[in-house]
């Protein structure tokens, strides 16, 4: 038994120098190519080459169709895909493991949705030194020089079509000049706040300046239209307060400057609540509950970023990458992350109103049906 | 049948280690032929090894600190509020008074000794248990991490991000290694022979029957065929990489916190306290203090921990810190610590650590989603510690078990296994 024992313990000290020693010597074989094959810019790669695609946590609808449009989108196309979310509760760690996997595994093209926008310097250095293109999706990776691409919708495009929503809105209820208005922005810590912000000042302060446009309150500074964390409350709250220090007589508002959906609708039950009439009041996201209210003929507009175009034109991005071809860029000076201005690829934005909502949400399963009848 | 005790006791983790530790290490190395397999050899590539490292490295420092508090019969849930906490505090006032990022370090490390210190005060000193006392920490420091971060991302300067995402740097001849790490390594392997070696003239002194020499040799063997195949991993990843320096930070813990809970008298006083706290009491064993200690040390590991995520994030955010406790924890317990307190080792807890990460990066390398990764470590560490609890259930009568015992009647205790006063007679077998 003891002689057994001692010679199968030895048998298995054996072995397990053996494998070592195996491994101990397969590693010049994978050693070399990662030592000398560092960040040379891809000139094309094969055509079933691997993508990754990392994504925030499963938290919004939206993400859960752009990461079923890149499965599908990418296998069609046939590249070899890996799209991951982060865990709903460890966002930021696990999108760092996962795309650090990702560049493991030989991803050619790793398109980031970030959960948290300037967390990820390591990785994408990570993945640039192992010759993979980064593209920003959605959000701007930012403190970084390794941001290969940014694709998204154009923000300040969309600050116009809201400003020139609300002016094409007011001037069908009421044909001159002057209009009242009140501005509306969302939260400070957002860089895309300030961003939508600008594009619709961009359309009415030259008529504010002209006086066709007037701000009721007199608020006109981002820092007084603000609303905190994008909180319906918080928007509803000030406007309440803008009716009571405001609106209390029979002055009359015509529009209102609102970012996003939630804030609209919120913005809508504080005038309903005094028993006002609905002023003009714009919005953004395409939210369910808006695109009711949009067919109701409450809130005028929101915006229609659709998520399956920015998907396929990632795709045809990476396309073009893996041809070996400069992907298209339509702007190379606006998106500026903190170390350098990142080549970007912007979407038109379309703005939507109850005569458009059914042409706009066609292809939208769940919009649609909403806009029958 | 004391060969294979022989080969168990002596190859792995000294003396303490038990059934379960004895077992995980096996899991482990499963683990990794699976997943080398699975992956087509992926992952013990050099750049997925040095990815591991440097992504893990907090989670097992705070390993290391939660051992201990588990091992004292506490639990600390604060520990990544903490990290976030710390996180901000730096990376903020790095931003504003332009501080080098050395003192950084040490507001960082000093700021953890503070919120270690309020938490210690109060289990130790007023007696509220640990569990609501970091709970309370852990609403406390992550709304102080938004409070003073105002729930925005806070970059930190280059010469930080060292500590997280640092490398050692390239010198002398091109070898096609990083030189530094592979000198590590040398002197890793001479430090295992050494320890080897000097082990077996003190039992000798001792009159204590030394390990049979082929169980030395075998030891060192598989020890040094382990360090320079990772040496070697380490070295030879891309141009510019090497082994962490967070790794070696966690390395250099390791070893300081596996000496000092092994062969100290504060340390073993740590196990006396969690195996019966009346007893070692009566025994003279400042129970306050080592109470007071092991939280006010737990955070101070967990400031460095954030402080090494915020630098391999090269910034500090809201989010950061979110259940790390609950991977500390379980990594503590997949190590062989015993819910109740009194055992456990930090050797075991890395090991457990290990085994949860290599899990994790297997997994996300296969593309596998983190919903269903959650699931399967939420399994992991259900059978893990069943395992423990049936065979205790059963009179510890399992395989590995029923080898233990005729093996530890005729164990020579060496020095580091003292007995600690406080071992019931329940535990102790367990322990050894």
């Amino acid at each position: 038994m003891r002689k057994y024992l001692t010679r199968s313990a030895a048998l298995i000290g054996v072995a397990a120098l053996l494998t070592l020693s195996a491994c101990g010597s397969e590693r010049e074989g994978t050693a070399a190519p990662t030592a000398g094959g560092s960040a040379a810019p891809a000139k094309g790669f094969a055509a079933d080459g691997l993508i990754g695609v990392a994504l925030p946590s499963k938290t919004s609808e939206n993400w859960v169709l752009a990461g079923d449009l890149f499965t599908n989108g990418l296998k069609e196309a046939g590249f070899t895909s890996d799209v991951q979310y982060a865990g709903a509760s460890t966002t930021v760690a696990d999108q760092q493991a996962q795309i650090s996997a990702m560049v493991t595994k030989g991803a050619k093209v790793i398109v980031i949705g970030a959960t948290d926008a300037a967390q990820l310097t390591t990785q994408v250095k990570q993945a640039k030194e192992a010759g993979a293109v980064v593209i920003a999706y959605d959000r701007l990776i930012t403190n970084t020089p390794d941001v290969d691409y940014y694709i998204a919708f154009d923000n300040f495009k969309v600050g116009q079509l809201q400003g020139q929503a609300l002016l094409d809105g007011m001037k069908a209820k009421k044909p001159e000049a002057p209009w009242t208005i009140e501005l509306f922005s969302g939260s400070p810590d957002d860089n895309n706040a300030g961003v939508f912000f600008n594009g619709a000042m961009d359309v009415l302060k030259p008529l504010i300046d002209k006086g066709d446009v007037v701000v009721g309150s007199g608020q006109t500074d981002v820092k007084q239209t603000a609303i905190q964390g994008w909180k319906a409350e918080g928007a509803q709250q000030r406007m309440d307060s803008l009716i009571t220090s405001t609106y209390n007589g029979d002055k009359k508002l015509d529009g209102v400057l609102s970012p996003n959906d939630t804030l609209a609708r919120a913005i809508i039950t504080s005038v309903k609540g005094a028993g006002k009439d609905i002023p003009v009041v714009t919005g953004q996201d395409s939210e369910v509950e808006s695109v009711k209210s949009i067919m109701a003929g409450e809130q005028y507009s929101t915006i229609n970023k659709d998520t399956r175009k920015l998907v396929a034109e990632t795709i045809a991005m990476v396309k073009s990458l893996q041809a070996g071809t400069e992907p298209t860029i339509n702007d190379k000076d606006t998106y500026d992350n903190g170390v350098k201005v990142v080549p970007s690829y912007l979407l038109p934005p379309v703005i939507v109103t109850k005569d458009n909502a059914a042409e706009s949400y066609a292809n939208d399963p769940k919009l649609a049906p909403l806009t029958q009848g | 049948m004391s060969r294979i005790k022989d080969l168990q006791k002596n190859l792995f983790g000294g003396t303490t280690s038990n059934a379960r530790q004895f077992g995980m290490i096996f899991t482990l190395v499963a683990i990794v032929l699976l997943f080398q397999i699975w992956t087509n050899g992926l992952t013990l590539t050099s750049g997925n090894l040095i990815a591991v490292v440097s992504q893990y490295s907090y989670i097992l420092i705070l390993a290391i600190g939660m051992l201990m508090v588990i091992v004292a019969g506490h639990i600390d849930l604060s520990v990544g509020s903490v990290a976030a906490f710390t996180g901000i505090v730096v990376a903020k006032t790095m931003q504003e008074f332009a501080l080098p990022w050395p003192v950084g370090i040490l507001i960082g490390l000093a700021v953890g000794a503070l919120i270690g210190a309020w938490q210690g005060f109060w289990v130790a000193y007023v007696g509220v248990p640990a569990f609501i006392v970091t709970l309370a920490g852990m609403l406390l420091f992550r709304g102080g991490n938004q409070y003073i971060g105002n729930a925005d991302t806070v970059p930190v300067p280059e010469g930080f991000r060292t500590i997280g995402a640092g490398f050692l740097p390239e010198v002398g001849p091109d070898t096609g290694y990083n030189n530094l790490t592979l000198l590590l390594g040398l002197a890793a392997c001479a430090a295992v022979v050494w320890r080897e070696l000097k082990s077996r003239q003190t039992r000798r002194e001792m009159n204590a029957d030394p390990a049979p020499m082929w169980i030395s040799v075998l030891r060192m063997a598989v020890m040094v065929g382990v360090i320079v195949f990772a040496t070697l991993r380490f070295a030879g990843g891309r141009v510019g990489t090497s082994l962490p320096i967070s790794g070696i930070i966690l390395i250099a813990l390791v070893l300081a916190y596996s000496h000092y809970t092994r062969n100290t008298i504060g340390g073993r006083h740590i196990y006396a306290v969690g195996g019966n706290a009346r007893a070692a009491e009566l025994s003279g064993v400042k129970l306050k203090r080592v109470n007071f200690l092991v939280m006010m040390n737990m955070s101070v590991l967990a400031a460095l921990a954030g402080m090494i995520f915020v630098a391999r994030s090269s910034a500090s955010g809201p989010q950061d810190g979110l259940s790390w406790e609950l991977d500390a924890i379980a990594a503590v317990f997949i190590g062989g610590a015993a819910v109740s307190g009194g055992l456990g080792t930090i050797s075991g807890s890395i090991v457990g650590g290990l085994v949860m990460a290599l899990l994790n990066n297997g997994l996300q390398l296969e593309g596998v989603g983190s919903d269903m990764v959650q699931i399967i470590k939420g399994l992991v560490l259900l059978l893990a510690v069943a395992f423990d609890v049936y065979n205790k259930s059963q009179g510890r009568f399992s395989i590995i078990g029923s080898l233990t015992r005729p093996f530890r009647r005729d164990d020579p205790s060496p020095p580091t296994d003292r007995p600690s006063p406080a071992s019931d007679s329940d535990k102790a077998p367990v322990a050894g």
